[in-house]
């Protein structure tokens, strides 16, 4: 049997053609099938939302919003791009294609342009093939890893960082500063990257204890790097030493509120 | 503790093209539609508000359009452009009949007047389960829509059409009955009318008072529209002067010309930019080759054997603002001209034929009837009167919100509640746009196209890709909308959507101020404690906030994480599809 991808669609309200049956059980008559889920804005999406998507085993998310500089809800489209923009940061370091989620726009009134990207898409993931958190047996270093880039989406600096994107480059903060685009994508790389290792720790060491040298072997690091992101943590009461054996301290996950 | 905070309690915020308009109607709202391209959900919505969505998309004075925030960037939406769009589409896809609403009331009803102010009135009546009868002195129900306004720019077939979708309703108009004359107010009564609404609006032409005015030749606006709208030959001459800026001086100067006139000329004594007439029709009067004059008054009409010869005028000038706010003309002496002329047609104004009514309903001058302005009530209990018989020329829209207001002091009368309380209301206009540099700019108006079905003769095909041209036109121009007032709770009346609110968990934020940054309604904002609060009148329940909140302290009331998450295992879980 040919392969078939599971997609999930979120669909703007306002952006959905009203052509779309989405009452009926084929989602999209006489379209290319994929399964809308209807948000009132694309800017609705919580980055944590399209990973849980991944991890429950989506093949592709497609997200779809008014051309900007339309948006019912004036820039909504615009949030939306810059979480996908952070989303595709952190699915990349996860092991996952980057390329099975992608945010595209389209009118309420272009039917064919509708139609076409749910078409490449579906294309693009089918070229890619099933997701690999889905089958008999799920892979579980990447379900770890987007499970650690889930926590990292839900906690506090990247979020604040995306929603403070425009603010940042467009506008001036309160010290009267202003940064270049440049200067804020290479900020967001770096502090998704940082993110995501520490969560990914912190999942780690929520099993069991772990010595630095046995988080540096699972998560291909230097053991250097990784000390220092546990210093960091143990700062923000993210982990704690729980023992030493010997001479090696041992450290285990706290529980973060 | 202030004594009349009750008087606030109907305190509606509105954003300004709602407010701006006299019968409320949801502008936004049926915008917001558009945009999805729900063209036949838009115009049921303009339907609970008043029953002329096609006539209105014509003919309005569109106080929507002047008042939309989009003209601080650009220009204004084209509000009227889009509801005439709206109900056409609407009407070519096939208007279904709508079923005869149920006499749910025994207490009849009865209303004087089949124009805007009237059948508005008989409209909300009959949604509310009265029955009501509709007396008309004309042999076809409309007023000034059907007998005041020309084919050209308000075809016959549409109002029609939109006094049809009364009738579906269940209101009974019955022509030819003249107030007055067939029926009184005692014997309404005697017939069982609980109630009755006086809205025979104001169908004399106001005299120019000068020298000349009986002559052969002279024709009032009112009674040349009508002439001319009821296909009665009108003989105007070559030359024809129309005196008077509004609409009806610009209507039945376009209408001159249609009836064969060479040389139409508009005087005017103030000029052109205190011209009520509506600014496209003073555009297409020039364009169509009718001279404008400004600053002329006519000081008599001179005749030879019976009929027509020149008409003197003198110069004016413009002084202090009178109560209008216009500036006030005043004649130069010695500045008399004259022009010759074939007809002259005087256009400055109607007034109420009060002749007919018992004149305890009138005002101390017997020019018009005297309401309460908040209740319509008049000086005879259980009769109501609105529109231009009270208020002498107005607009259609205005007529509406009469029928309207008219409509639910008798409800209130017919349930012997009190007709007042609670309707002081109070209403605010809103806008969440505080930092207008900050919009991103949406592109300027769309052209809209020029479409005359009348002239162009176009196959099936083209018409068919003609009418998707239309509509994307439409959603564009719909799109450019700022949806500066609240949630509009345009798909609510759908089912399709419950307004959704942002909530905020107190416990959970920290003040950090990401919310605010990323509403785009301007709904949120930090309280004295920084503590973020959502202004729930202005949130759209978009859910931008929520999904942006660092420390997840902000959830939606209805479209939670959690069902979105459940949606997306529901559809995941369905199989290969």
């Amino acid at each position: 049997m040919m392969y078939r991808p599971k997609i999930i669609g979120f669909i703007c309200n306002w952006s959905l053609p009203t052509e779309v049956d989405i009452t009926s059980t084929s989602r999209m008559h006489g379209y290319p099938k994929i399964r809308i889920v209807q948000v009132m804005c694309v800017g609705r999406i919580d980055p944590a939302i399209v990973l849980e998507t991944f991890a429950k085993g989506a093949d592709g998310v497609l997200v779809i919003g008014c051309h900007p500089p339309d948006c019912h809800y004036i820039d909504g489209n615009l949030q939306a791009e810059r979480k996908i923009k952070m989303l595709k940061k952190l699915i990349s370091l996860t092991g996952l294609e980057p390329e099975r989620l992608r945010l595209d726009w389209a009118y309420a009134s272009e039917i064919e342009r509708f139609a076409k990207i749910i078409d490449d898409f579906r294309n693009q993931v089918t070229a890619l093939g099933p997701s690999p958190l889905t089958g008999e047996k799920p892979d579980t270093d990447i379900l770890l890893n987007i499970n650690a880039a889930r926590a990292a989406a839900e906690d506090f600096r990247l979020r604040v960082l995306v929603g403070r994107e425009r603010e940042l480059t467009e506008k001036e903060n309160v010290y009267g500063e202003k940064i270049s685009q440049e200067e804020f994508d290479s900020l967001l790389h770096e502090i998704a990257e940082a993110e995501f290792i520490r969560h990914k720790i912190h999942l780690l060491t929520k099993e069991k204890p772990m010595s630095v040298k046995e988080i540096a072997a699972i998560t291909n690091m230097k053991p250097a790097l990784v000390l220092r992101h546990i210093v960091n943590m143990r700062r923000k009461g993210m982990i704690t030493l729980d023992h030493v054996e010997r001479t090696t301290p041992l450290y285990k996950a706290l529980e973060v509120h | 503790m202030t004594v009349n905070s009750h008087a606030f309690k109907n305190k509606q915020r509105l954003p300004p093209c709602r407010a701006a308009c006299p019968a409320s109607v949801n502008v936004q709202g049926y915008i917001a539609l558009l945009q999805q391209g729900k063209f036949k959900e838009a115009v049921e919505l303009i339907r609970k508000s008043m029953p002329f969505p096609a006539i209105c998309g014509r003919v309005c004075f569109s106080p929507c359009q002047d008042a939309c925030s989009r003209k601080n960037i650009d220009q204004p939406v084209g509000i009227r452009y889009l509801k005439r769009l709206a109900a056409d589409i609407e009407r070519e896809q096939g208007r279904i009949k709508p079923d005869p609403i149920p006499k749910t009331h025994s207490e009849k009803v009865a209303i004087v007047g089949a124009g805007p102010a009237g059948l508005s009135a008989a409209y909300e009546l009959a949604k509310l389960g009265y029955p009501v009868t509709v007396f008309e002195r004309m042999h076809e129900p409309g007023g000034m829509m059907r007998y005041g306004i020309p084919e050209y720019r308000l075809q016959k077939y549409v109002v029609a059409n939109e006094i049809a979708y009364i009738q579906d309703l269940g209101v009974e108009i019955k022509t030819g009955v003249e107030f007055g004359k067939d029926i009184q107010i005692d014997t309404l009564r005697n017939e069982g009318y609980k109630a009755i609404f006086i809205a025979n609006g104001a169908q004399l032409s106001r005299k120019l008072r000068i020298p000349g005015e009986d002559l052969e030749g002279v024709f009032p606006a009112v009674e040349f529209l009508r002439h001319a709208s009821l296909g009665k030959i009108v003989d105007v001459g070559e030359k024809v002067a129309v005196i008077g800026g509004g609409n009806s001086a610009v209507d039945a100067a376009r209408t001159s010309l249609r009836l064969g006139a060479k040389e139409v000329t508009i005087l005017y004594r103030r000029s052109r930019k205190e011209m009520p007439a509506l600014p496209h029709e003073i555009e297409a009067a020039e364009e169509e080759g009718i001279r404008l004059y400004f600053l002329v008054a006519p000081t008599q009409i001179i005749g030879e054997g019976g009929r027509i010869k020149v008409i003197e005028c003198l110069r004016m000038k413009l002084g202090e603002p009178d109560e209008s706010g216009r500036r006030r003309p005043v004649p130069i002496q010695r500045t008399e001209h004259t022009y010759e002329v074939d007809t002259v047609i005087p256009a400055i104004g109607q007034r109420a034929e009060t002749s007919c009514l018992p004149s305890i309903l009138l005002d101390e001058r017997a020019r018009a009837i005297s309401v309460d302005p908040l209740t319509l009530e008049t000086s005879i209990p259980g009769v109501f009167a609105g529109g231009d018989i009270v208020t002498g020329t107005a607009s259609i829209i205005k007529a509406i919100g009469a029928g309207k207001r008219a409509a639910v002091s008798i409800d209130r009368y017919l349930n012997g509640k009190d007709l007042r309380t609670g309707r002081e209301e109070e209403i605010e206009e809103t806008t969440w746009v505080k930092d207008w540099e900050m919009i991103t700019k949406k592109p300027e108006r769309y052209t809209a196209p020029n479409i005359d079905t009348g002239r162009q003769r176009v196959s099936f095909e083209e018409a068919d890709e003609l009418l998707v041209k239309i509509k994307e036109l439409a959603m564009s121009e719909a799109r450019r909308c700022l949806e500066c007032g609240p949630c509009s709770g345009c798909l609510e009346s759908e089912g399709l959507c419950e307004a959704d609110k942002a909530m905020v968990d107190e416990t959970l934020c920290t003040g950090c101020n990401v919310c605010a940054v990323v509403c785009p309604s301007g709904a949120i904002e930090k309280n004295k404690v920084g503590v973020a609060q959502v202004d729930e009148d202005l949130c759209k329940g978009c859910g931008t906030c929520s999904a942006s909140c660092p420390e997840r302290a902000i959830t939606m009331r209805r479209f939670t994480n959690a069902q979105i998450v459940t949606q997306v295992l529901s559809a995941l879980g369905g199989g290969p599809a």
